[in-house]
């Protein structure tokens, strides 16, 4: 809101320069964004909060100023000292039926009309057209000007129409009827519904009711009669009206917040006033249809000042209290009970007192203290887990990535989500946006994927060809039924190209498989999630042959391996990805389990290497399973050694060697008792999987 | 004797003769592995010249076969030979192991400025970041730690926060919809409800989270955040706690020295409501800054968003994270309103509490000095690897 420090002057006496005008205001909470000079005069921009419509207007912003300065506002020319007068004017105007009748009161609570008559339309004087200017608003001719002016010394919108344009010359305020047609001040068409309120001539609708005026029933310079409307309309009805057209003004802004149903008649009053004053003419009576005056509202309050004390510590003294409510127009009605002014609409309760005491006491005054110890502070029962596993990645390079929750609908199910999430089906499964600012970006993510391979693609663009990433973050699920969206936590990695040294330009390697797994494990490991196992499984968005699945407790949590072909070449990859994705929150709803000790042995422990051939589809873990599985008392461990393949070997087949560790807790063991046991492992490899030791 | 001392005499000079390419071993230009094969020729003519079969050692023998009278001078003689020639022997070998060591120092030296050998590390986002400075800040303050749904029904997103249907915060456009008709949070609030439904009162919660408005991305803007919301609801919570509770934390985040600002403001669930600033970290509120501040904040190097320390030189030039104000704006703030407490079960007759609220992401942009806020969402190593 531009408000004109000159023009405030003639509505309050005030000793403060324009900064110190700012300062007063911005502590009180019109807070001034800046001062701008225009030609003699400076322009206050103030950014108001929605709930200060009462200060769209230099009245308003004078107002406050009164309670700062403790002056009070100064009468403008004419009206003010009547206006108390003319609110009495006879209720309804005996004249009402003939010129202005309301079908819809429940939309439209007051309508005032005036007519003048044998204005010339013209251009405004030159003061007018400069304030007008000052506060950035166009000089259109001097009764439009006159509307607009009072506007902004006032609050109240108002319209002039050219009374010979309106059918039998009067006003019916009614709802719009469906398809409605008319063409507003902009000269755009405009088709209303009946939800919509419409002031209307005998015929059809003149004006969208608190938006904008009809361009046929307008001002132009030929005409010598105007009708000058002042009226207050439902709040509701006017945003939702000015929503639906897409046409928002300063008289829908005005009206959709709030203005003063009792200021009415002065503003008409001021408007007549002028208007006779610069056009010429000759005023009618006016005519104002109030069908339910609006019953005072209240605020109780026993006693503000202990309000204030217990809400904001701090003291205001029960008769500071009394003055700043009263300089507001907030009026002590009786013990306990304050009125609650129709230009402030955010009045309400006991609080809404207490803020306006604290705000013009001085939220600065207001001591800094801390509540009184309560007791200790907790973090989330996961959090201590998720920082050991987000440390982890870190230390195995990973950087940690946070992508848009909202993906595009293309990634529609190329990936495979985490297991029991996304019901079957079709789009329905997905939780899906109305719309997005970004283009095709509905679809709340059920992966956590396509965001960190969108990453990829964007490093790659900055030739970062060796990238590690992660993120933690929240996968969606339509539950149906109307029930609220499943949300799970998930924690995903993609990883591409090299393992990086730090300072060192060339990567030391390439990242394969194992890379990822092993930044899976690690985290895992980290977080305390133990007891995980790896197992084959075919993966919709991963290369068969080399995807797995991570089963803890029996229970599939998630899903690596490497990236399919088919999207590896929807985002040019030439390299290959590697990705996991695994449910955080599952993995995490299970308590870590604490470490168990095993007694250190004091034996020494025997351990044989041993290769073998294996066909590619028998797996390590076999391997392991059935040796664990032989009759030997004191086999303690079997563990990977190597795998090798290619050079020398058939493609069918690769070479395994395990290592299998012997010991006893009570004795050191003898060559002949290891031999014993150690035949007895081969045997069972031979006879389960076929397995020749190689020599 | 004659015989003997010619004895001498030839050994003498057998080993002269022998050793004399290493009277002058002239070492320098000559490799390792020239050295080398001098040393082992070198303990080859020693064998030859001192051994068992040696000249010397025949003259040795010889002492005990002389004539009495003429065995102390041989024996001198013998004794003066065996020292000359061993002095030569030693000098020549202490002179060819000096060079062999330090010859082999030289091949084996090492560039101890090429950089050691690690992985690289890697790094959290400054969001992480952050958040666990703050979350920890609350935690030693007595705060839990909360979060909720991010998808949310119209009552938790609005009615209960005091926004009923036809309220303007709820009819704009801002709020993203999802076509069940839920509303995507618009503001971390929500914990407030979910929290006191949870926990009951007395309560004190920060509640980290992200939010989405219906934002175009640019420069300043992002349709998706990170809040942090703060409650503390018990008997007796005044305002002047929220202020000191947010001038607290902020104190530890930044330094003692920080002030806080609170100016009054509108917020549908809060009553009344304040907006608070702080005193900026880099100008500490003069809005000014050296002209090497200010090079220095805007060619950043490593160190991403070193926190600069007021320069004792001229202050000439503007602060740029308060814009020359002194101040940072950073949240919104107030004493819960009744309409909430109420709507979690809870009497404002008797419990009272503040609520604060502030954009983590416009926080990182202000502390490391980010131009464009869309890099937080990117996940562009460069920009990734600037925070630790
Ligand atoms: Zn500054």
């Amino acid at each position: 809101m531009n408000i004109s420090y000159n023009w405030l002057k003639e509505l309050i006496d005030i000793e403060l320069s324009p900064e110190e005008t700012a300062a007063a205001l911005t502590r009180v909470g019109l807070a001034v964004e800046g001062i701008h000079p225009h030609k003699n005069d400076l322009v206050l921009d103030i950014d108001l909060t929605s709930n200060r419509s009462d200060c769209l207007s230099h009245l308003g912003v004078a107002r406050e100023l009164g309670v700062i300065t403790g002056r009070s506002l100064k009468a403008t020319s004419g009206s003010t000292a009547a206006g108390d007068e003319l609110d009495a004017v006879p209720f309804p105007s005996v004249l009402a039926p003939e010129v202005v009748r309301v079908d819809a009161p429940e939309l439209c609570n007051r309508f005032t009309a005036r007519v003048i008559r044998g204005v010339k339309i013209g251009p405004s004087p030159e003061w007018l057209v400069d304030r007008l200017e000052a506060l950035g608003e166009r000089s259109i001719n001097n009764v439009a000007d006159i509307t607009n002016y009072v506007m902004l010394e006032l609050g109240q919108p108002m319209h002039a129409f050219d009374l010979d344009k309106l059918a039998e010359k009067r006003i019916v305020v009614r709802t719009a009827r469906a398809g409605e047609k008319i063409t507003t001040l902009d000269e755009a068409e405009r088709e209303l519904d009946e939800t919509m309120l419409a002031i209307c001539d005998a015929e059809r609708p003149v004006a969208v009711a608190g938006v904008m005026g009809g361009f046929e029933s307008g001002i132009t310079e030929a005409t010598t009669n105007v009708l000058l409307e002042v009226a207050y309309f439902k709040r509701e009805n006017i945003r939702q009206t000015s929503r639906k057209l897409g046409l928002a003004t300063e008289a829908s802004y005005r009206f959709e917040r709030g203005v003063d149903i009792e200021n009415l008649i002065r503003a008409s009053d001021r408007a007549t006033e002028l208007i006779v004053q610069l056009a010429g003419g000759e005023a009618a009576d006016i005519v104002d249809v109030y069908p339910q005056r609006q019953p005072e509202r209240t605020v109780r309050s026993a006693n503000v000042a202990s309000a204030v004390k217990r809400l904001t510590g701090l003291d205001v003294a029960a008769d500071e209290c009394e003055r700043i409510l009263s300089s507001l127009g907030i009026a002590r009605i009786s013990d306990g009970e304050y009125s609650s002014p129709t230009w402030r609409h955010d009045i309400a309760i006991e609080e809404d007192l207490v803020e306006e005491v604290a705000r013009h006491a001085g939220y600065e005054n207001i001591k800094d203290e801390l509540p009184p110890a309560f007791g200790a502070g907790e973090y989330q029962t996961s959090e201590v887990r998720k920082r050991r596993l987000r440390g982890a990645l870190v230390e195995q390079g990973f950087d940690e990535a946070i992508a848009y929750s909202f993906i595009d609908v293309r990634h529609d199910d190329l990936f495979a989500a985490v297991p029991e999430f996304l019901r079957e089906g079709g789009e329905d499964k997905f939780v899906t946006l109305k719309d997005s600012v970004i283009e095709g970006s509905v679809r709340m993510r059920p992966t956590l994927i396509p965001g960190l391979l969108g990453a990829l693609r964007l490093n790659l663009n900055h030739q970062r060809r060796d990238v590690k990433l992660f993120e933690i973050g929240k996968a969606f699920a339509a539950s149906g039924m109307g029930e609220l969206p499943t949300e799970r936590e998930l924690f995903t990695i993609a990883v591409t190209g090299g393992e990086v040294h730090e300072d060192r330009a060339m990567p030391a390697r390439q990242l394969d498989l194992y890379d990822a797994k092993g930044a899976v494990e690690a985290a895992l490991e980290a977080a305390g999630a133990v007891n995980c196992d790896y197992r084959p499984a075919e993966i919709s968005h991963l290369r068969a042959g080399q995807s797995g699945e991570v089963v803890k407790d029996g229970r599939v949590v998630g899903t690596f391996g490497r990236l399919n072909e088919e999207i590896a070449a929807n985002y040019k990859f030439k390299q290959p990805v590697y990705v996991a994705e695994l449910d955080l929150q599952t993995i995490l709803a299970e308590p870590s389990r604490p470490a168990v000790y095993t007694l250190l042995s004091r034996f020494p422990a025997v351990v044989r290497d041993i290769s073998f051939l294996v066909p590619r589809s028998l797996t390590f873990a076999e391997v392991q399973s059935s040796a664990i599985g032989a009759d030997a008392t004191n086999l303690r461990a079997v563990s990977f050694v190597d795998i090798f393949e290619g050079k020398g070997l058939a493609d069918d087949v690769r070479s395994l060697t395990i290592r299998l560790e012997f010991r006893s807790d009570e004795r050191t063991l003898t060559d002949a008792e290891v031999d014993e046991e150690y035949s007895a492992v081969l045997a069972k490899l031979k006879n389960e999987l076929s397995l020749e030791p190689r020599t | 004797m004659s015989d003997a001392n010619q004895h001498i005499e030839a050994a003498r000079t057998a080993f002269a003769e022998a050793f004399g390419p290493f009277d002058q071993l002239a070492l320098n230009g000559s490799g390792l592995a020239e050295a080398e094969a001098k040393l082992r020729e070198l303990g080859e003519l020693k064998v030859r010249h001192t051994g068992k079969k040696s000249a010397l050692a025949e003259a040795k023998k010889m002492i005990g076969r002389v004539a009495p009278e003429e065995r102390s001078d041989f024996g001198q003689a013998v004794q003066a030979a065996e020292k000359e020639i061993t002095d030569r022997l030693e000098k020549a070998e202490a002179e060819l192991n000096e060079f062999i060591t330090s010859a082999r120092i030289e091949r084996e030296r090492l560039d101890v400025t090429i950089p050691g050998r690690r992985s690289r590390t890697g790094h959290l986002h400054p969001i992480t970041i952050l958040r666990q400075q703050i979350e920890d800040i609350f935690v030693s303050m007595g705060y839990a730690i909360e979060d909720d749904r991010e998808i949310e029904t119209d009552y938790y997103n609005f009615d209960a926060l005091n926004i009923p249907e036809g309220h303007p915060a709820r009819e704009s456009q801002d709020t993203f919809y999802t076509t069940g008709g839920f509303a995507l949070r618009s503001q971390t609030s929500t914990v407030q409800i979910r929290a006191m439904e949870r926990r009951g009162v007395p309560i004190r919660i920060i509640a980290p989270g992200k939010v989405f408005r219906r934002d175009t991305p640019d420069m300043t803007h992002v349709p998706m955040f990170h809040q942090i919301e703060g409650l503390c609801v018990d008997k007796g919570i005044t305002m002047a706690h929220l202020k000191g509770t947010v001038t607290e934390w902020l104190k530890r985040l930044f330094g003692e020295e920080t002030v806080t600002r609170f100016r009054p403001s509108y917020f549908p669930f809060t009553e009344p409501s304040a907006e608070f600033d702080f005193t900026c970290f880099v100008c500490h509120g003069s809005g000014r800054v050296s002209s090497e501040q200010s090079a220095a904040s805007s060619e950043k190097g490593e160190d991403g968003g070193e926190l600069l320390t007021a320069h004792s030189s001229q202050l000439t030039d503007r602060c740029r994270p308060c814009k020359g104000s002194g101040w940072i704006e950073l949240g919104g703030s107030g004493m819960v309103h009744p309409n909430v407490l109420r709507a979690c079960g809870v009497d404002p007759a008797v419990y009272s509490g503040f609520a604060f609220g502030f954009g983590l992401e416009r926080m990182a942009a202000m502390m490391f000095n980010i131009d464009d806020i869309r890099h937080m969402f990117e996940n562009d190593v460069r920009f990734l690897e600037q925070f630790r």
